[in-house]
């Protein structure tokens, strides 16, 4: 076409007598194009493209098969890339199942009665979960990266939680539940079984197995603007535990968590100082222990960025992250972290100088709403550690 | 406004000259008949709007060739056509017809219920299509609910200068109305979330209802968006010609509306100024259809993000642009544009729209956009005359039209777009000789200086040379003495001072003299 055109325009003069208008010249440009026209064409990206829109294969693809809608990731930490299904059996009540490539299942029954109005909650909750890869250093803060070795761990819950909203920003309520643990050797043939590793007086509770009633109140106050990829706000969350053991007598304790959450933004909310202070604390009666495997961990992609996943725990845990945030481009923000945390018989043994410390950098793949993939590299005494996951840090 | 300056050169008409190629008999053309051959069959495009990122971002689509535009007459002006008709900046238009737009009634029709034929539920802009009791279709659109007014005030403020400097749009109206204003259709469809089509219910309506703003009295305030006459094609490109399209012979990237509605676009703060945001429909009768090409959706306007308020990077940065990603990661954050630290106002039905930071040559779209990268300074020239021919009273009268509840909201948007076309004109006007206006009578050629006009610049000290022009060689001579042109001659004045050169050709006939060519 562009040929064309330069090719009218160089016509060389004519005749005043025969000379065409310039709307001539235009008229029989076009009476030309119209003996050549063609169908428009697309190239097979556009094609696919506009056949995965038109088609709402997304749309399809989250609204499932039969009933059936995918799940991707979401299990536990450390279990590793998962995939699963759920199904909503009829109005309020769901089932999924999750399976993640190291073995770990969990399967799981939600009821979410719908004769509540928006200002009250309530749902009922049975799950059976199998980590069969659970990784323990043993217990304290100064436990060695060598004396890794796994374990089992299964339960089953049947749990309820009941609340209130106070407010656009603020909930508060009551839970209460079953809970049956059972303990095993680890699968894992690259480590040993805790109990190669590892003695009685280390893994409370080991050969028992308590079962336990729960229950307890959590009050939170949310105004995040985002809660996916908050940029401002703040999150202050606190809740407590009672676990009874219904078969020794040997193992009940309280669980007290505290989270604290700040954004600040500044520079549009294209830079953020992203801040969390986090802990958990436990109290066990007079002759009573926390069993290991229900001690407050430390370390791992959402905490103490330079250690392995649970790589300390203690009946006590602290520990504050801090974040610079800055966008590169719309979908993705880069960060610079610094955590410091500690794990600790007692709470008063918590002291800032007693603390692990790790630092690195991050990128986080991102909507304006979620974090749909992020990755953090830490480093630490124990070295550098990159962690993978397809949701925020804090 | 300064009053305007009129220049006079006096020349003395001398010796003949043979017929012009470079100008033709019907030069300066300004109808180009776009409609003239039949379109019979034509094929229903479809644009998958992240392909059209990737091709824009990632390639480059189209001629870039360094050309002027293939579609401006001799004047350098843009002929009507199919794609844009003069309007405000030829022939005024009174403030009575600017802020009527493009509407020929006065919106949907409040005698009776509206039918709600359709809608979309999924995405985070809910709307619906309905029919009226007239039987007019119309699009209902909303504003975030965060942002009253912003969205729809936008689309219809920006509307109506689209529309008055010469492009084809839709009717957009602003509709008040209760939940009781509308039923559904026993037909209407719908796409739910899962992306299956059902039947639309009384329910879907009041959930999508949910999610818009409504007025302590109950009111729901929208753009209503009359459907255009003629059958919808799909979006046009800023790039190539359709290739089932007779009438389509100017290279899109080449046509001097598409690549001065950078210039434009920049004033309005269009980001969303891309394929997407078009629509050609096949419109005339049976043996006389052509293809007429609309602007549409212009929620992305002003300060409006249409979903929230505009993106601060709006209008400064390209979605994507590995460079400044770069800078930004190696220098911690710490280095940025310039736009990082602009102030905006607080203001919700505002959004995010300004005017001191703004820069009129580094404004960008969202992507690229092959007929802006293509702009040349007679192109940008051009369209900023198009925003200078709006008075300081046209602009405010159109922006009243936004209906803006808070008075303050309504003098910013007005005080803004004052404000940005200033910096429009100062800088465009700067870039190439702004004589302009001429006129040819009495053996005097009389033009306006139009930097200086609107007080940006000192008037610059114009030296003219006129010379007789062979239009067939492309040669010129000086006159000599006595010489007087005769009818079927052609004269050539060089205007030069400061700035530049401006060349004017003249066409002698037995009636006189008149202007048919302008080179700048």
């Amino acid at each position: 076409m562009l040929a064309l055109m330069f090719t009218m325009l160089l016509v060389p003069a004519q005749d005043p007598s025969v000379e065409i208008t310039r709307s001539e010249e235009l008229q029989a440009a076009r009476e030309d194009k119209a003996q050549h026209l063609q169908a428009p064409t697309r190239t097979s990206l556009e094609k696919a493209l506009v056949d995965f829109k038109e088609k709402r294969v997304m749309e399809r693809f989250q609204a499932g098969f039969l009933g059936f809608h995918p799940m991707v990731g979401g299990m536990k930490t450390g279990s590793g890339f998962a995939l699963g299904t759920s199904r909503e059996i009829t109005k309020g009540l769901s089932a999924s199942a999750q399976v993640s490539f190291k073995g770990y299942q969990k399967y799981e029954i939600v009821y979410k009665p719908g004769f509540l109005n928006d200002r009250f909650f309530a749902e009922v909750r049975s799950t059976y979960r199998n980590h069969p890869q659970e990784s323990f250093y043993g217990v304290g803060n100064n436990t060695q990266s060598e004396d890794l070795a796994s374990y089992r761990l299964e339960d089953q819950t049947v749990a309820g939680q009941f609340g209130v909203r106070l407010g656009k920003h603020t909930k508060v309520g009551t839970q209460a539940g079953w809970i049956k643990t059972r303990i095993g050797d680890g699968t894992s043939s690259r480590l040993p079984s805790v109990g190669e590793t590892f003695g009685p007086e280390t893994l409370t509770a080991i050969s028992d197995e308590p079962t336990y009633l729960r229950s307890g109140a959590f009050l939170d106050i949310d105004y995040r603007d985002e809660p996916g990829n908050p940029r401002e706000g703040g999150r202050y969350a606190a809740s407590w535990s009672t676990f009874k053991d219904r078969g020794f007598g040997r193992y009940d304790f309280n669980q007290y968590d505290v989270e604290v959450q700040q954004y600040i933004p500044f520079f549009h909310h294209r830079r953020v100082i992203a801040l969390r202070a986090k802990t958990t604390l436990t109290q066990a009666a007079d002759n009573h222990a926390v069993p290991f495997y229900m001690l407050p961990t430390l370390g791992g992609s959402e905490d103490l960025r330079g250690y392995a996943d649970f790589r300390f725990r203690d009946r006590n845990m602290v520990v504050f992250n801090a974040e610079y945030r800055w966008e590169a481009f719309s979908g993705l923000d880069v960060a610079l972290f610094a955590d410091a945390g500690q794990v600790a018989p007692r709470a008063q043994d918590l002291r800032v100088r007693d603390m692990k410390t790790s630092a690195g950098f991050g990128f986080r793949f991102n909507t304006a709403k979620n974090v749909i993939y992020r990755v953090d590299v830490g480093f630490s005494r124990d070295g550098a550690r990159v962690s993978m996951k397809f949701s925020h840090v804090f | 406004m300064k009053r305007a300056l009129n220049l006079v050169l006096v020349m003395t008409f001398l010796v003949p000259s043979t017929f012009a190629q470079k100008f033709r008999a019907d030069d300066p053309v300004w109808v180009d008949n776009d409609a003239a051959v039949d379109v019979k069959t034509i094929a229903k495009h479809k644009l998958n709007d992240h392909y059209d990122f990737l091709l824009h971002t990632f390639k480059k689509p189209g001629d870039r060739t360094l050309i002027p535009a293939m579609n401006a007459n001799t004047l350098g002006e843009v002929p009507d056509s199919s794609w844009f008709q003069n309007r405000h900046a030829r022939t005024r238009m009174t403030i009575e017809d600017l802020v009527r737009g493009p509407n020929t009634g006065a919106g949907p029709s409040m005698n009776d219920q509206w039918t709600v034929i359709a809608a979309k539920t999924e995405g985070i802009t809910p709307g619906f299509r309905i029919r009226d009791s007239r039987g007019h279709v119309y699009f209902i659109k909303f504003d975030p609910p965060q942002n009253p007014e912003m969205a729809t005030a936008a689309e219809v403020i920006s509307t109506k200068f689209f529309h008055a400097l010469g492009y084809n749009v839709p009717e957009n109206y602003l509709a008040f109305f209760t939940r009781g204003q509308l039923r559904v259709d026993g037909k209407a469809m719908m796409t739910d979330d899962t992306g299956r089509e059902r039947r639309l219910t009384e329910s879907d309506l009041d959930g999508i209802l949910k999610r818009v703003h409504r007025s302590d009295e109950g009111l729901y305030r929208a753009v209503a968006s009359k459907q255009v006459h003629g059958a919808p094609l799909g979006p046009f490109q800023y790039y190539g010609t359709r290739s089932d399209d007779p009438n389509d012979i100017f290279p899109h990237e080449h046509r001097r509306e598409l690549r001065g509605l950078r210039v434009i676009s920049s004033w309005l703060n269009h980001d969303d100024s891309r394929a997407i945001n078009t629509l050609d429909v096949l419109a005339g009768d049976p043996g006389r259809r052509f293809v007429r090409h609309y602007l549409i959706d212009f929620g992305s306007t002003l300060g409006s993000g249409s979903v929230s308020a505009q993106k601060p990077r709006a209008g400064w940065e390209y979605m994507w642009e590995p460079e400044t990603a770069l800078k930004r990661i190696a220098t911690l954050g710490l280095w940025d544009k310039k736009w990082i630290r602009v102030d905006y106002p607080n203001h919700s039905a505002v959004g995010r729209f300004e005017s001191q930071s703004f820069e009129p040559q580094n404004w960008k779209p969202e992507y690229p956009n092959p007929a802006f990268l293509n702009a040349t300074d007679e192109d940008s020239y051009w369209a900023a005359k198009m925003v200078m021919s709006f008075t300081n009273d046209e602009i405010r009268a159109i922006v009243k039209e936004g209906q803006y509840s808070d008075p303050q909201a309504e003098k910013y948007v007005a005080d803004t777009l004052i404000e940005r076309r200033d910096k429009i004109g100062r800088y465009w006007f700067d870039r190439t000789s702004s004589f302009d206006n001429f006129t040819f009578a009495d053996g005097e050629l009389r033009f306006d200086h139009l930097a200086s006009q609107f007080d940006f610049s000192r008037r610059p000290d114009p030296c003219g040379e006129w010379f007789i022009f062979d239009p067939v060689s492309g040669t010129r001579r000086p006159y000599a003495e006595e010489e007087i042109p005769a009818a079927g001659m052609f004269s050539q004045v060089d205007i030069t001072s400061a700035e530049g050169k401006v060349s004017v050709y003249l066409r002698h006939s037995d009636r006189g003299a008149a202007i048919v060519g302008i080179e700048r």
